[in-house]
């Protein structure tokens, strides 16, 4: 027994050893930076909560974020609904159609929106030939541009559990609910919509943390004006050399997301396999 | 609800000329059927016999390709299952995994929209009746497979249904409760007198629970009637095989005449005259059907046979003969020790007891 | 078998039909865009031209980028594959509160905000002499990438049963040829798409590289970001399309060798 247990100590020390030094350790060491600004232990936390600058910026990401999760998931809805019922090549199709845009870089991607949604870009042309504006709309460098990009490559994160638990539902459930007298908005309300309900949860959680942290898109297809709160950290340390503010916006930014992981794994049950990308 | 008075409630329900196909796929063949008010019917025969097809139908979760299908005097051929007012019992239950029992068995009465004080005094009810009092806040995946059970036929029953369909409702179930719950679904019929279709591939739940069985093969029913019909008077020797044990000896029709046949059978090497099944022609292939506890042995004149097998069970003995041409039969009888293996033997039957039937 | 409206059908397919559109179309709009014969980019281009793939290989900037873009991935699959892979299989030999811990350190760099571990790591790399470096930025991507492979090689080692390596044990091969002959055939799918995974995770990957790359050893999606965020020409278009051809490429591959594992499998249905 005991050379099992060295086995298999052997087997997982060396990634153990790896993370340590390549992720806890940098992480702890970077944290560390926050509490020890020449102005004080939490003064660094001040400067953040203080300034109306960057009040704004953590609302805004805040803001993003939610906006964000409920257009991915009212988008996301059909799609695993239309997953859950399609068979055979539709699905195969269906299914690629998701998958195909999470294999592709996030950079690209953005980039693409970039091309579209510029001011003379096709997008803006196409809705003047429809006659639906006069003149070319402000689609990127704001919170619309920033909104459109992020739902776009978060829309896989939430349609894929959300099509697992559609999947799961047993169809006989609905049966014996439409033989008992239920109409069909009573079937939606008591039987099926509970039954996806942690899937679109999961989904939710899911979209909402990403997007929280993220940084690609919001800083090529926002800019200046709509910063968010990675974009701050990032310019903490690229424009300002102010590394404990980025310390302090980092631990700000990891705990909000360790807490809602927290109450999202309390709440629902998530599936790891959901992690799976 | 006063206890021993036998109620009848339920409509009839009647299959006219109904049939369902997918494609190609004839899952059912047109098919007449009337179910009488207050009856018990089985539809009793393979997978894939198209007894789940018919259930469905009746439902209303699948429509009928051609056909019509009645409740009492209505047409519901094209009616959703949530108007029919029946209640279903499916295989495994189909329970609501986010709902207690309570709420399992309410659903029907909140969806009709039913006073709650109403719904609470019919639910507690029913969980009585199917002796579930106090698991009414259980969750449903807490129950055993009996527990579950029963409260799925609580939650069918609580709407009153017109009809009461059960599909396979105890093949989940270990062989000693299949036993009492098959039991307890008699007393409850026996008090309640409700219409019910119950699907089945067990022949002796069938014999024990209905008024009348339904044997089906590949999508049509072969034959209706009540046990002893079935058992007595196969109109094949499909239904012959699957209701009971039985001997089918090849023969061959040469001439009928009031109900009788004159019949060659060549393994036992002599013909015969024996009563026949309704529509056979002569000619046609047919067997001679005899059951195991109806072959006598050591009667006198008979056919030599050879005791080739002994299988003791119990109080009854299964002897397994061979002819001189080779083929074998089987014969049931008291358990006693006079024979072994190799004791040759002459076997025979009452004339009543063989019967012609097609193949 | 549930009888749908006809209305609602095709509410929820046309429905899904456009979100799906919207997925899948503006990824293809940089096709167009890296074949455009003017200097700008304009949608649709009024003139076609492959001179910006030209331009693209021409200059050392992105052909250095290229290379230590695959340099980087190779690196970051080679390191992440092995670590994953031989964590996998301790992982399923303990249990209870050291299995969970472990897991989740191991998940732990796909939970925290990349800017977070991007502006850790870059602040350790500084220190130890690591940042700019091709083998820095390999192993940032490494352990990016791990997570991936853990779940994937843990994924395939489910269906190995323990009794098959009893089993070769019990035969007489020692834990190298139980491994070899027994684990290893079984979770080959798990590898594949843990090594197609890594790989891709590192060659797309920009925040980490941004903070990581310095001047020397700029990576693909480095030059890129760099360039859209000055002035950009076509030539991003055409690496824009050679990053979905290298992504498409081996996601098909390993689509295509791990038929048996993928996730095209539709769950399995309850019994009808």
């Amino acid at each position: 027994m005991a050379r099992y247990r060295v086995e298999t100590a052997c087997l997982l020390a060396p990634a153990v050893l790896f993370l340590l030094l390549l992720f806890v350790v940098p992480l702890a060491r970077l944290f560390s930076l926050a509490f020890t600004d020449e102005g004080g232990v939490f003064a660094t936390f001040g400067v953040l909560a203080e300034s109306e600058v960057y009040r704004r910026v953590m609302l805004n990401t805040f803001v993003v974020a939610l906006a964000v999760t409920l257009i991915t998931v009212l988008l996301a809805w059909p799609v695993a609904y239309a997953l859950s019922r399609l068979k055979g090549f539709w699905f195969a199709l269906a299914l690629y159609g998701v998958l195909f845009p999470f294999w592709i870089s996030v950079l690209v991607r953005t980039f693409s929106w970039m091309i579209l949604l510029e001011r003379n870009g096709p997008i803006n042309r196409l809705l003047q030939g429809l006659g639906v504006t006069d003149q070319p709309l402000a689609l990127l460098f704001n919170d619309t541009g920033v909104m459109i990009g992020m739902v776009h490559v978060l829309l896989p994160y939430a349609i894929m559990p959300l099509y697992a638990a559609m999947a799961r539902v047993d169809r006989r459930l609905l049966l014996a609910s439409d033989g008992l007298g239920a109409g069909l908005l009573d079937t939606f309300a008591r039987v099926y919509f509970p039954l996806v309900l942690p899937g679109l949860l999961g989904g939710a959680t899911f979209v909402f943390l990403l997007s929280l942290g993220f940084f690609i898109t919001p800083a090529l297809l926002g800019g200046a004006n709509a910063i968010t709160l990675s974009m701050l950290i990032a310019s903490f340390v690229t424009d300002r050399l102010a590394w404990s503010l980025a310390a302090a916006g980092s631990l700000v930014l990891l705990l909000v997301v360790l807490a809602l992981l927290a109450v999202a794994a309390r709440l629902l049950p998530l599936d790891k396999g959901m992690f799976a990308r | 609800m006063t206890p021993g008075a036998v109620q009848q409630s339920g409509l009839s329900l009647r299959f006219a000329g109904a049939a369902k196909s997918y494609g190609d796929v004839e899952a059912l063949k047109p098919t007449d059927l009337t179910i009488a008010a207050g009856e018990f019917l089985t539809l009793l025969g393979p997978s894939g016999s198209g007894k789940t097809t018919l259930l469905n139908l009746a439902a209303g979760y699948q429509e009928p390709s051609a056909g019509r299908i009645f409740i009492g005097a209505r047409d519901v051929t094209h009616l959703p299952a949530r108007h029919r007012n029946i209640g279903m019992v499916f295989q495994n239950y189909a329970l609501f995994p986010h709902m207690s029992v309570v709420d399992n068995v309410a659903y029907g009465l909140k969806v009709r929209r039913l006073a709650r004080s109403e719904i609470a005094r019919r639910v507690e009810a029913v969980l009585r009746l199917v002796h579930l009092e106090g698991y009414g806040q259980r969750g449903v995946q807490q129950l055993s497979g009996g527990q579950q059970q029963r409260v799925a036929l609580a939650r069918a029953l609580v709407i009153e249904p017109d009809v009461l369909l059960m599909d396979e409702p105890l093949g989940a179930l270990d062989k000693q409760l299949r036993r009492s719950v098959q039991l307890e679904l008699r007393r409850l019929h026996e008090e309640h007198r409700r219409t019910t279709i119950y699907v089945t591939h067990d022949q002796e739940e069938a014999l024990v629970l209905s008024d009348r069985v339904a044997v089906m093969r590949d999508g049509r029913i072969e034959q209706v009637g009540s046990a002893g019909d079935l058992y007595d008077r196969p109109v094949n020797a499909f239904v012959a095989g699957f209701i009971g044990e039985s001997n089918l000896l090849p023969a061959r029709v040469t001439a009928i005449a009031g109900g009788q046949a004159q019949a060659e059978v060549d393994v036992l090497g002599r013909s015969l005259t024996a009563a026949v099944a309704p529509g056979l022609q002569p000619g046609q292939p047919a067997a001679l059907l005899i059951r195991p506890e109806h072959v006598l042995v050591g009667e006198e004149p008979g056919v030599t046979a050879e005791v080739a097998e002994i299988v003791y069970l119990g109080e009854l003995t299964a002897l397994n003969l061979r002819l001189e041409s080779g083929a074998t039969l089987w014969a049931r009888r008291i358990t006693s020790h006079d024979l072994r293996r190799g004791t040759r033997v002459t076997i025979g039957w009452k004339q009543e007891h063989a019967r012609i039937v097609p193949t | 078998m549930t009888r749908q409206p006809l209305w609602l059908s095709i509410l929820a397919h046309g429905g899904a039909g456009l979100v799906l559109a919207f997925l899948v179309l503006p990824i293809v709009a940089v096709l167009p865009a890296s074949v455009n014969k003017a200097s700008f980019i304009f949608l649709p281009p009024r003139a076609y031209s492959t001179r910006w793939y030209g331009e693209f290989f021409l200059d050392s900037e992105w052909r250095s980028a290229l290379s230590t873009s695959l340099q980087v991935a190779l690196i970051a699959t080679v390191v992440a594959l092995v670590l994953g892979t031989v964590s996998a299989i301790g992982l399923r030999r303990i249990r209870g509160r050291w299995h969970s811990l472990l897991t989740g350190l191991f998940l732990a760099p796909m939970i925290v905000p990349v800017i977070v571990t991007a502006v850790a790591v870059y602040r350790s790399a500084l220190d130890v002499g690591l940042a700019g470096t091709v083998l820095g930025l390999g192993l940032s991507h490494a352990m990016l990438a791990l997570p991936f492979v853990v779940i994937n090689v843990g994924i395939a080692l489910r269906t190995v049963d323990d009794n098959w390596l009893r089993a070769a044990a019990g035969l007489g091969a020692g834990p190298w040829t139980v491994f070899r002959t027994v684990t290893l055939p079984n979770i080959t799918p798990g590898l594949v798409g843990g090594a197609v995974f890594s790989f891709i995770t590192s060659f797309d990957e920009v925040v980490v590289a941004v903070f990581m790359a310095g001047y020397a050893n700029k990576t693909l999606p480095v030059k890129i970001w760099e360039s859209i965020r000055l002035e950009y020409t076509p030539v991003v278009a055409v690496a824009a399309v050679l990053m979905i051809l290298l992504a498409m490429l081996l996601f098909g591959g390993a689509q295509a060798l791990g038929r048996g594992q993928s996730i095209l499998k539709k769950s399995e249905q309850p019994q009808a």
